[in-house]
């Protein structure tokens, strides 16, 4: 008995060594999501699960750090090797897809407790791809127009109205392209989905018909002569930037970024927003856990807390000004109500359920990216 | 020149017989090797991959890469090489102004002055640059709000430099130490004799410059220009923070083609456009070279 219990001391003792695991998280998106991690998340999870540390690896803004990250999915799929270098990814929506078609991910929602928080349709389809079950929502992001209430007093409702006050003031309105950013992306594709002359549900279900990308030279042609009186921005920072000097009185913006760059005294605090109908897109990044992680139950846990309706509220809405990831009513009992409204204060929930568009899917996304290099000058 | 008579004195006054010869030769083989294989392991292979993944379209070869390119780039290729090559003129007339003030200068303390000055840029990197003129150059910026303090233009009348003037701008305040440095250089160690004489008998020094020093550091200032051309082309943060509108840079559109739509194949092809552009004037320059030697 006394050897037994010594037995089992020696096998606790060699095992607590191995319960110190390093979790190595990899996000897409600016400095600000790697210091989500590092500041916040990381913290946090080291104070709940002690011992156990969290390393964030950041590889890049924009579409090109999730291209990374599956990049390295690739090269790790070909290598065939065992155990892959990523425990926990965080990417944009359109990178989703094709990791679910490639069998990268774990099906890992089921696993924890605040997979049922999760409500909004993006979780389930991502730019047409089932991904439902391997993704949990970090956050949602929306794009709007960004306008001085000093020099406009009503804002267009909606595209029709703002090609109309475009031309009746040239150089006013400013975003920034499609090289730029993904501000300015959003913006086309909710000049699509306006004038495209298709039915926009089908480009954001699906399915892909190359006859669909036929209606859009009209809807480029009008973009074109729009161009002319459109001042164009040197990315989603510069839009804001010109918008702050006063070069331009409106334009196309993130709303996270929106609020932070004027909770920073970057923008001044008269500035509004507004959702033009039919709407703009938005969209989720994820949490992703690769099938070949070594730290799975960590993996998860580490999920768990991210989207716990008390780190939605602290971390989410409180710091960064996005969207929940999870159900916003959950997230909403642990918020004061002050935090709460200012999230809502322009664009009101509403008006997120109806404006709030997904990007298109992918095939119908880069036809139109292409359209727009052939067609707008 | 220099490397042939090297090698021939090398021959004929070595004492040792062909056997330690070739073994030497061995050596200096192996010795080779390690530097040889990272230029190939890292840069010739991934070149010759690249070059072939420019031909491929879904999975078989063919010129589909090139025809899109042509299709929605060629605007883009036009501009591309316009702004470099405007930018290479620019820096050119730069830098013979700078190596030349400082070789034919008659103010020590100016000389001085110009001399410790024009070297900064060169240790600022592309992308601080591109931030720096960034706000500079905004309709709203620094340089226009001093020009409207000053009263050299109004708030109406003032634009923004945000365009294909900034990239300019920003390639020629970048590279023209780099090739001033080389060209002062070259002018400071020509025989002074002749710009002597030429000072003697009346020549202005502007006259000087352009008839007496200019020709006599031409391959200096070819390699400097061709060295920066070269630079200017691959540089891809200047235009994605100034002007990533259409038209752009290549290197702009490269990196769309990738990130937006993950499209190696088309990325590829406009990277060997950006190829044949930059080594045309690197043939110019080969070729002046071999002429020089001859």
């Amino acid at each position: 008995m006394k050897r037994l219990s010594y037995a089992a001391f020696a096998v606790a003792f060699a095992a607590l060594p191995l319960h110190a695991e390093e979790l190595t998280v990899a996000t897409a998106g600016d400095q600000n999501m790697v210091d989500y991690i590092n500041q916040y998340l990381g913290p946090l999870f080291e104070k709940t699960y002690p011992g156990d540390t969290v390393r964030a690896v950041g590889t890049g803004p924009g579409d090109s750090g999730s291209q990374k990250i599956l990049e390295r999915f690739d090269a790790q799929s070909a290598a065939n090797t065992k155990i892959w270098d990523v425990d926990v990814a965080v990417v944009h929506e359109k990178f989703v897809g094709p990791m679910v078609t490639k069998h990268y991910l774990d099906k890992y929602r089921s696993d924890i407790d605040t997979g049922k928080l999760v409500t909004r349709g993006n979780a389930k389809m991502a730019l047409g791809t089932d991904v439902d079950g391997y993704v949990m929502p970090m956050f949602n992001s929306q794009t709007a127009i960004a306008y001085n209430p000093d020099l406009i007093k009503n804002p267009p409702k909606s595209y029709t109205e703002l090609a109309d006050w475009v031309k009746a003031h040239p150089k006013q309105f400013g975003y920034n392209g499609i090289k730029g950013g993904a501000s300015g992306v959003s913006f086309v594709m909710g000049w699509i989905y306006a004038f495209g002359g298709g039915d926009a549900n089908v480009l954001m279900n699906g399915p892909f018909k190359e006859d669909e990308t036929k209606k859009w030279d009209a809807a480029f042609k009008g973009l074109n002569e729009f161009n002319k009186n459109a001042t164009l921005t040197p990315g989603n920072a510069g839009t804001l930037d010109m918008l702050a000097r006063g070069e331009i009185a409106m334009g196309p913006v993130w709303v996270d970024m929106f609020y932070s760059w004027q909770a920073s005294g970057q923008l001044p605090p008269t500035m509004k927003l507004v959702l033009p109908a039919p709407g703009m897109p938005g969209q989720p990044m994820h949490y992703v856990i690769p099938e070949k992680t070594a730290h799975k139950a960590l993996a998860e846990k580490f999920i768990a807390l991210a989207t716990s309706p008390k780190v939605q509220a602290e971390g989410i809405v409180k710091r960064f000004n996005w969207y929940p990831g999870i159900d916003a009513d959950k997230v909403k009992a642990e918020l004061d109500q002050a935090t709460w409204d200012k999230l809502f204060v322009d664009i009101t929930p509403k008006d997120l359920a109806d404006k709030g568009k997904p990007f298109p899917i992918a095939p119908y996304n880069n036809a139109i990216l292409e359209a727009y290099e052939k067609q707008v000058k | 020149m220099s490397g042939g008579s090297l090698f021939r004195r090398g021959e004929t006054n070595h004492p040792l017989g062909t056997k330690s010869m070739s073994s030497k030769r061995l050596l200096g083989l192996l010795l080779v090797l390690p530097a040889l294989l990272v230029i190939v392991v890292l840069f010739i292979i991934p070149l010759i991959l690249s070059a072939v993944g420019a031909f491929k379209v879904d999975g078989a070869f063919g010129l589909g890469n090139f025809v899109k390119t042509f299709e929605l780039y060629t605007q883009d290729i036009v501009f591309t090489l316009l702004i470099t090559g405007l930018s290479t003129i620019l820096i050119g007339a730069a830098s013979v102004a700078i190596g030349g003030y400082l070789t034919l200068g008659e103010h020590p303390r100016a000389v001085a002055i110009l001399k410790f000055l024009y070297r900064w840029p060169m240790f600022i990197p592309f992308i601080v640059v591109g931030q720096i003129l960034r706000t500079f150059l905004a309709k709203n910026g620094m340089m226009n709000n001093v020009a409207i303090e000053l009263g050299l233009t109004t708030p109406l009348d003032a634009v923004s430099l945000l365009d294909w003037r900034g990239i300019v701008i920003a390639f020629v305040w970048k590279q023209t130490p780099f090739v001033a440095l080389l060209v002062s250089g070259a002018m400071a160690s020509l025989n002074r004799d002749t710009i002597e004489a030429a000072r003697n008998l009346g020549a202005s020094r502007l006259r000087v410059l352009v008839e007496i020093i200019v020709p006599q550091v031409a391959m200096t200032l070819t390699v400097g220009l061709v060295l920066s051309f070269v630079t200017m082309m691959s540089v891809l943060s200047v235009p994605l923070m100034i002007n990533a509108q259409s038209p752009t840079m290549l290197t702009a559109d490269i990196a769309f083609r990738v990130n937006s739509y993950g499209d190696y194949g088309v990325a590829n092809a406009l990277g060997i456009v950006s190829l044949v552009l930059a080594s045309s004037v690197a043939w110019i320059y080969l070729r002046a070279s071999m002429k020089e030697r001859a």
